[in-house]
């Protein structure tokens, strides 16, 4: 009765899955059916279906039930009915892997392949490739070899698949059925083709000259199918990608005069292959984006979002050659186009996800926060939606850490999209007038400090910053009146408003806000330019640990003369994308600014090493030291590396010196150098002992030619001198006291302008570059870089030679 | 079984279909018996060594035939045992020159009569003693010596010497067919039934 009712009720539902509620033992019990005498295809047919739809629904079958219910399907064979012979191959390809004994159907499959019915033949050979393993393979090799060059194209393919398949199980079988798959590449069904193509490449991918044989023959020959042409152009373009030659090798033309082909698919293929080559040069790209701009306007939505997403792509690698399509562009965001609609279907969804955002946990907030940034990033268009939302969520409740990863995700969105500025200050202005994380206010307050004075209307920021002083604690208020400052130094219009706001800060009753108040508001007074960029706008160069130490020995000793600030090694900027400065300039490098830790840097670690040798103290405060540089071959006898230690006018030269002669004992180990015109030397310290296994380190200390920076760059010849003395490889002792010379020579050493130059930050880059001027002669130099095909690989060379960096996104 | 199927099977208008199970060692030529019961037009012109099972369908007198061809190479025999349940009869084809393997043969057998799904059903049982025409083939009389068929004594069993490859004395053994069940025997078992030991 009650299923009765249960039956009714799905009635009524109407429409509703019909294998809803089917259980597993229910069907393997009704599969019982099969072993009856007289199969009736009408009863079995939608067991089996029962049975996938389980299966595929991730319902697991232990062995033995796997096993039971593949038996019992063999015993279907009998049935001469075509829809339960084509669901029982579905079924042996299902339980396959999980029944034992599956190559108990092999004999009956070959019938069925090899037979007069095709509706079989087909399905009959992707069911026993998944039943077969690699010994029983030798069985069927001569069926699958027939079965490749079968008239019929759905049984060349399914073979050709099939084989495919079969690779990872016995490649070595497959491998001889080459000539087969050969003679099916000339088929002329499409498809046949194009799975011919692919199991051909896949047999000789690893053979390269077999594969570069292939596409020359084939690039000549005209493939009729349009998927196969694709999947050679993907063959060519890699073979392209291996191959150093130029982009005029006959590939390319392949790929080019595909350009031209009838098929849409091929010509967006050979354009994509085009654009993704990575040596692409923007004369070569030009007839593909025209192609692809051609399919913007084409008025099928896939062609259209294809070549949207490809122009994406070479808007990164070569933005200039895009600007031609940007029209094009332009039109389809107003267009129905799908990617737009994908877009609005995202941003829709974001609304969903506001309602059901507070009822779930940080963690996962934050993990919605970082989806969020990741979609503003790849969509920039959308921000003012992203913006509200974010906004909204920065009201809700939440820890610290979810508020921070809101702020920060809106801090990347500002960063990332000059449009979203305004916007984004607004919200996080909002944000920090009830804000209870004082960290995060610190942060918010710095960002507005250095971003407010770029937009249009700075004054609007004031009041926001002004109420943080009135309202709350110091450190708060502490980054309030430096944020104000900037505003101060930026704006020339504000400078009197600021002055009146600062005047109250200085009554503060807090030290820390008085005394920074007070020290800007003199700034501020001087009204001299150079000041404001270095006691305001720039932060602190150098790095915070060393300070610390350099500060502490300076109060322990003499305290007659002023501490100098220029002892203090500089701090390695962290990502290179960041601001540059091309000259140090000495007088510019003190700067108050927020402070935060740094890991100490490589010439901090220097800085301590060498000030313990005597004769390098006297240089003075260590500027920078270079990457290490590899003299020797690792598994000579003597491993030597260098790294140049580059100080206000001298140069030192360290050489670790690894001794991997277990019968020699090294002593008064040095190197000879050759210094080019304009260097002299003044000095060597020689290492007195190199036993085997240990690093020595013998020094150079070399002066800078007087005044002539292009001069600086030389090349040295480097010789390492020393003597041996021979001694027993198990105790290490010399066997006697005699030893004789020996020299061992080395590459040369260079010297170039990148280990004279260091990567300072500035904020301020153009007017420091001014005031630079001024005081230091600028340096110019033609480089050549015609060997660069890229904007991104040219800057990416400057920087390695130069040792410069990229100054404020220029 | 529907009204109009009872009437069908009265009048014998329907055909009768039994499953019969083709078992034996490999190389005994069981697939090329089950080959020779088929029609001339039907039959394959190469037997290759069978891989798991086949299955074959054929006529002889008046009724439909469903063979499952099992795979006697050792690997596969434990297989055969899973389609024991639901068949109607059981062919068992020896290799009369294989006198090596005669042994095997009947522990295969042994084993098959011993099983669970069959021991206990009255289900007849056709030895072919294939090859007689090769030199060293035994008689049909020896080999049911050795291997004890007289000691069947709850089945229905026949044995004959064949040769497979020319089809002697396969598709004209007497009594393969249909007989008229008796009364007080239960009409399936005994739908089928095989030779001259039982009638």
């Amino acid at each position: 009765m009650s299923s009765f009712k249960r039956d009714k009720k799905e009635e009524e539902d109407g429409g509703g899955n019909p294998f809803q509620n089917i259980e597993k033992t229910t069907v393997l019990q009704e599969a019982r059916t099969f072993n009856e005498t007289t199969v009736n295809p009408r009863k079995c047919t939608p067991i089996l279906t029962k049975l996938l739809y389980l299966l595929n629904q991730g319902e697991t079958l232990s062995v033995k039930e796997a096993t039971d219910v593949f038996f019992a399907m063999t015993k279907l064979f009998q049935s001469r009915d075509v829809i339960l012979r084509r669901m029982v191959y579905l079924g042996i390809k299902e339980l396959s892997s999980i029944a034992d004994d599956v190559i108990i159907v092999t004999s009956s499959l070959t019938k069925d392949m090899t037979g007069k019915e095709d509706l079989y033949r087909a399905a009959a050979i992707r069911a026993l490739c998944s039943i077969t393993d690699a010994t029983m393979l030798q069985a069927i090799e001569r069926y699958m070899k027939q079965a490749i060059v079968d008239r019929n194209p759905a049984v060349s393919s399914a073979a050709l698949v099939s084989s495919l398949h079969l690779t990872k199980l016995a490649p070595d079988v497959v491998k001889r059925w080459v000539n087969e798959a050969q003679e099916a590449v000339n088929s002329d069904n499409i498809m046949v083709q194009y799975h011919a193509l692919g199991l051909l490449y896949h047999i000789r991918k690893t053979d390269r000259l077999a594969v570069t044989k292939l596409v020359a023959k084939l690039t000549r020959m005209s493939l009729k199918s349009p998927y196969a042409v694709c999947m050679l152009i993907r063959i060519t373009a890699k073979l392209l990608e291996e191959e150093d030659s130029g982009n005029d090798s006959p590939y390319f033309d392949f790929i080019e005069s595909c350009l031209r082909h009838k098929s849409e698919m091929v010509v967006y293929e050979a354009a994509q292959a085009i654009v993704n080559l990575k040596r692409t040069t923007s004369r070569e790209l030009a007839p593909a984006i025209s192609v692809l701009q051609l399919f913007c306007g084409s008025p099928k939505p896939t062609l259209r979002f294809a070549a949207v997403r490809t122009l994406n792509q070479v808007a990164i690698s070569h933005p200039a050659a895009v600007t031609a399509c940007n029209l094009d562009l332009e039109n389809l965001i107003t267009d129905s186009n799908r990617s737009i609609a994908t877009l609005a279907i995202t941003t829709l969804l974001m609304k969903q996800i506001a309602t059901f955002v507070s009822e779930i946990s940080d963690e996962f907030k934050v993990v919605v926060v970082q989806a969020i940034r990741a979609l503003a990033l790849k969509f920039p268009r959308k921000h003012s939606v992203l913006m509200n939302f974010l906004s909204a969520m920065l009201r809700d409740e939440g820890g610290l850490e979810y508020k921070a990863s809101i702020a920060d995700t809106i801090i990347t969105i500002i960063e990332d999209n000059p449009e979203a500025k305004e916007t984004g200050l607004a919200h996080l202005c909002e944000f920090i007038e009830d804000c209870e994380h004082v960290s995060l206010a610190v942060r918010i307050l710095h960002l507005l400090g250095k971003e407010g004075p770029k937009t249009k209307q700075p004054s609007r920021y004031i009041r926001f910053i002004y109420n943080r002083v009135i309202l709350e604690c110091p450190s708060i208020r502490a980054a309030a009146v430096y944020a104000m400052a900037q505003f101060g130094a930026a704006c020339p219009d504000l400078l009197e408003n600021i002055q009146v706001l600062l005047a109250r800060c200085q009554m503060d009753s807090d030290d820390e806000v008085r005394d920074r108040a007070t020290f800007y508001s003199n700034i501020l007074n001087t009204q001299d330019k150079s000041l404001y960029n270095n006691y305001i706008l720039d932060s602190l160069q150098v790095s915070i640990p060393s300070l610390e130490r350099s500060l502490k020995e300076y109060i322990q000793g003499e305290t007659n003369e002023p501490f100098d600030i220029k002892i203090v090694p500089l701090v390695p900027i962290p990502s290179p994308e960041e601001r540059e400065v091309k000259h140090k300039s000495e007088g510019m490098l003190i700067s108050q600014g927020p402070i935060r830790p740094v890991p100490v840097s490589r010439e901090e670690n220097f800085t301590e090493k060498l000030s313990l040798i005597p004769g390098i103290q006297e240089l003075g405060p260590l500027f920078r030291s270079s990457e290490v540089v590899e003299l020797t071959e690792t598994e000579t006898e003597y491993f030597v590396r260098c790294i140049k230690h580059c100080y206000t006018n001298h140069v030192v030269l360290q050489f670790d010196c690894l001794n991997t002669l277990s019968d020699q004992l090294l002593e008064n180990v040095r190197v000879q150098l050759d210094p080019s015109e304009g260097y002299t030397i003044t000095d060597e310290i020689p290492c007195p002992k190199l036993p085997f296994n240990e690093t020595g380190t013998t020094y150079v200390i070399l002066k800078f030619p007087e005044n002539d920076l292009p001069n600086s760059i030389g090349t040295f010849g480097a010789v390492l001198k020393f003597i041996v003395k021979d001694c027993d490889p198990t105790t290490g002792l010399p066997d006697t006291d005699e030893g004789y010379d020996d020299e061992y020579i080395l590459e040369d050493l260079e010297i170039t302008l990148g280990d004279q130059i260091q990567r300072i930050s500035k904020v301020n880059w153009g007017a420091a570059w001014e005031e630079a001027a001024s005081s230091y002669i600028e340096m110019e130099d033609t480089y050549s870089l015609s060997s660069m095909n890229t904007l991104d690989e040219a800057v990416k060379n400057i920087i390695q030679f130069l040792g410069l960096q990229p100054a404020e996104q220029n | 079984m529907g009204l109009f199927q009872k009437l069908a099977h009265f009048l014998g208008v329907k055909k009768r279909e039994v499953n019969v199970l083709v078992v034996g060692l490999n190389n005994s030529g069981k697939s090329t018996v089950v080959n020779k019961f088929k029609n001339e037009e039907e039959r394959v012109a190469e037997i290759v060594p069978t891989v798991g099972f086949s299955v074959e369908r054929f006529q002889n007198q008046n009724l439909a035939f469903t063979a499952f061809d099992m795979s006697g190479h050792g690997r596969y025999r434990d297989l055969w045992e899973h389609y024991y349940k639901d068949c109607n009869g059981i062919i068992f084809v020896i290799d009369s020159s294989d006198r090596l393997r005669l042994v095997v043969v009947k522990e295969e057998l042994d084993l098959l009569l011993q099983h669970p799904d069959i021991c206990n059903k009255k289900i007849p049982i056709l030895f072919f003693a294939n090859k007689m025409d090769s030199k060293e083939a035994l008689s049909s009389v020896k080999i049911a010596a050795a291997l004890g068929l007289d000691k069947i004594m709850d089945k229905p069993w026949h044995i004959s010497a064949s040769n497979a490859l020319t089809g002697a004395n396969i598709k004209n053994i007497q009594g393969i067919g249909m007989r008229r069940p008796r009364a007080g025997i239960n009409p399936r078992t005994f739908q089928f039934c095989f030779g001259s030991s039982y009638s």
